[in-house]
């Protein structure tokens, strides 16, 4: 039995809806990154699989950019994460509901 | 590199260097922030001014796909086109930009030693929201796009002293980043499909769809259909509009204006860049879904807000409904593009005339601003009271103001689409959507004579205002003036 692409594919589908599921059903901040944090890794592999498959280099670039970005994003949100934790010395979302209306 | 061009990205590439400025003086030269003023003004200006020179260069009948793969007979993956499209993205972005600094100066004033973050993080933020419109390839769009949001998730949560900030930041982070992520899946998924990444030049998505007979659709139909959700995430069109109204409310009042409007423009921008410039063969397949979520914007947009007290949260669901009105353009393809821009060269600068006045009247660092403070603003302030007045009518699609020109076009981009039953809707909304606004012009007019704690807005925020009022009532009176430009605001 050989790996075709669609196993590839199938994975990534797997792990992103399971990152989507993550941050529609847990509650914890930083879970929930986590969560989007797999749907981007999900996406990286689905970018180097179809590269290889069709023989072109864009899609392996692509996937090192998306990396660079999720770094960037890791900074800002878990500087975000602790500034609430500081405050409220938990990281529910449930019970950061001070905006209502 | 292949073909470069400085001036296709020059619009980025001042500021960036204004950016670095800031940074570079708030090190060098002492937290003094009557330094950066003429820096931040001159860079979004400049840039502005860069894009009437790619106006006209275009006009000229340059332009083109730059920073391709191969500089010999084809134009191979290009990294950043000139067009009509993206000139245009360059003008309102700076000018937007400009008066949107103006409105934010009271808050860069407050945040003392932090403010040169604040202008440094807005320049490279509008930077990467030109990104989303100027480029044709998928990636770079997705680049762009984070650039802008990660900085806005900053500035969203940069009053620290405020638990509501906090929970703005975390709401629109989380939120936003889900959507990255949606929008960044679809490319992906795109990419299996076409086994291509850009929109232009050889191998690209539109040569995919002119060569092949798309047999077994389905990667390509789920492709597309995250990259729209992505996309309507951050212009915040109904269903996906839930975190407009808490960020705006949480975040410092004087920071939404800038947010606000700048993603609204340039979510426009990449959702014209992409489903008109690219997937406009298969606008029977996606037409049909933006109409629903037009439907659904204006609905609810305009429902929620009649019920709203506060006057960042009414905005924010004002917004999901010309989120809504600005769909309607999409239906017609790249005949309502002049439309599309004609919206969002006025529009925005309602937006950010209103924000400057809450941030007047609520404080610039408040994260609440119901709309009972607005009482007997034209006695407090007269301006202010005034000119709010004149923004209210503006959004509402009062005649003689720039919004009810906006709407028209839209309607009639609709029309000649054959979505007769959504201008229908987006009519009847138009009506309803008076009320609200009506409701906030009454409660400026009114209260008791003896309340006269005046209000003094700064000189910076007067600007913003006036900018904004008079770009609202000149291109209400005299449209055609705008018409004749945006007409030829088209995608390549």
């Amino acid at each position: 039995m050989t790996l075709t692409i669609s196993w590839f594919l199938i994975l990534a589908a797997a792990l992103f809806s399971i990152g989507v599921a993550g941050v529609l059903i847990r509650r914890n901040a930083l879970v929930m990154f986590m969560s989007i944090e797999l749907m981007l890794n999900s996406v990286n592999l689905t970018f180097v699989a179809v590269s290889r498959e069709l023989g072109l280099i864009e899609g392996q670039v692509a996937a090192l950019f998306v990396m660079v970005v999720a770094a960037a994003e890791v900074t800002i949100g878990l500087a975000i994460i602790v500034a609430v934790f500081r405050r409220k010395a938990s990281a529910n979302v449930d019970e950061l509901a001070e905006l209502r209306g | 590199m292949g073909n470069a061009s400085y001036l296709a990205v020059a619009f980025e590439g001042i500021l960036l260097i204004g950016a670095l400025v800031v940074l570079l003086v708030a090190v060098v030269a002492g937290r003094s922030r009557a330094v950066w003023a003429p820096i931040a003004g001159a860079s979004f200006l400049l840039a502005a001014l860069a894009g009437v020179l790619q106006w006209i260069e275009v006009e000229n009948g340059g332009g083109g796909m730059f920073f391709s793969a191969q500089n010999l007979q084809v134009i191979k993956s290009p990294m950043v086109v000139l067009d009509g499209f993206s000139a245009m993205a360059s003008i309102v972005l700076g000018l937007v930009g400009f008066t949107a600094m103006l409105g934010s100066w009271d808050l860069v004033a407050k945040v003392g030693k932090r403010s040169a973050e604040f202008v440094a993080l807005s320049l490279l933020a509008f930077a990467g929201l030109h990104m989303m419109a100027a480029t044709p390839n998928l990636v770079v769009i997705f680049i762009g796009l984070e650039t802008a949001s990660i900085s806005f998730y900053v500035l969203a949560g940069f009053i620290r002293a405020d638990v509501k900030s906090d929970e703005s930041a975390l709401k629109y982070f989380l939120l936003g980043s889900l959507a990255s992520a949606l929008f960044l899946y679809g490319i992906a998924l795109t990419f299996a499909a076409t086994g291509s990444l850009t929109i232009y030049g050889v191998n690209s998505i539109r040569d995919f769809f002119s060569e092949t007979v798309v047999s077994d659709p389905g990667i390509l139909l789920v492709g597309m259909a995250l990259m729209l959700v992505g996309l309507m995430f951050k212009i915040s069109a109904a269903p996906f509009h839930q975190w407009a109204p808490d960020v705006y409310q949480g975040a410092p009042s004087g920071a939404v204006g800038l947010m606000a409007a700048g993603v609204k423009i340039a979510g426009f921008a990449a959702l014209g860049r992409i489903f008109v410039g690219g997937f406009i063969s298969q606008i029977d397949t996606w037409g049909p879904i933006v109409a629903v979520i037009a439907a659904l914007s204006m609905v609810i947009g305009t429902t929620m807000a009649l019920v709203q007290t506060d006057m960042k949260r009414l905005v924010a669901y004002s917004g999901v409904a010309h989120s809504g009105y600005l769909l309607l353009t999409l239906l017609a393809g790249v005949e309502g593009m002049s439309a599309m821009w004609f919206y969002l060269a006025t529009y925005p600068f309602m937006i950010v005339g209103t924000f400057a006045i809450i941030s007047t009247v609520s404080g610039p660092t408040s994260t609440s601003s119901p709309i009972e403070a607005m009482r007997g603003l034209s006695r407090r302030s007269p301006e202010m009271g005034w000119l709010l007045a004149i923004f209210m009518f503006g959004m509402s699609g009062m005649p003689f103001f720039a919004g009810f020109v906006g709407k028209i076009l839209a309607f009639i981009a609709a029309g000649d689409a054959g979505y007769i039953w959504l201008v229908v809707v987006a009519t009847l909304t138009t009506v309803i959507g008076f009320a609200f606004y009506l409701r906030v012009v009454a409660t400026v007019f009114s209260g008791e004579d003896d309340d006269t704690t005046m209000i003094d807005p700064t000189l910076s925020s007067r600007f913003a205002v006036v900018i904004g009022a008079t770009v609202t009532v000149v291109f209400g009176i005299v449209p055609w003036i705008l018409i004749d430009v945006v007409r030829d605001a088209l995608p390549l």
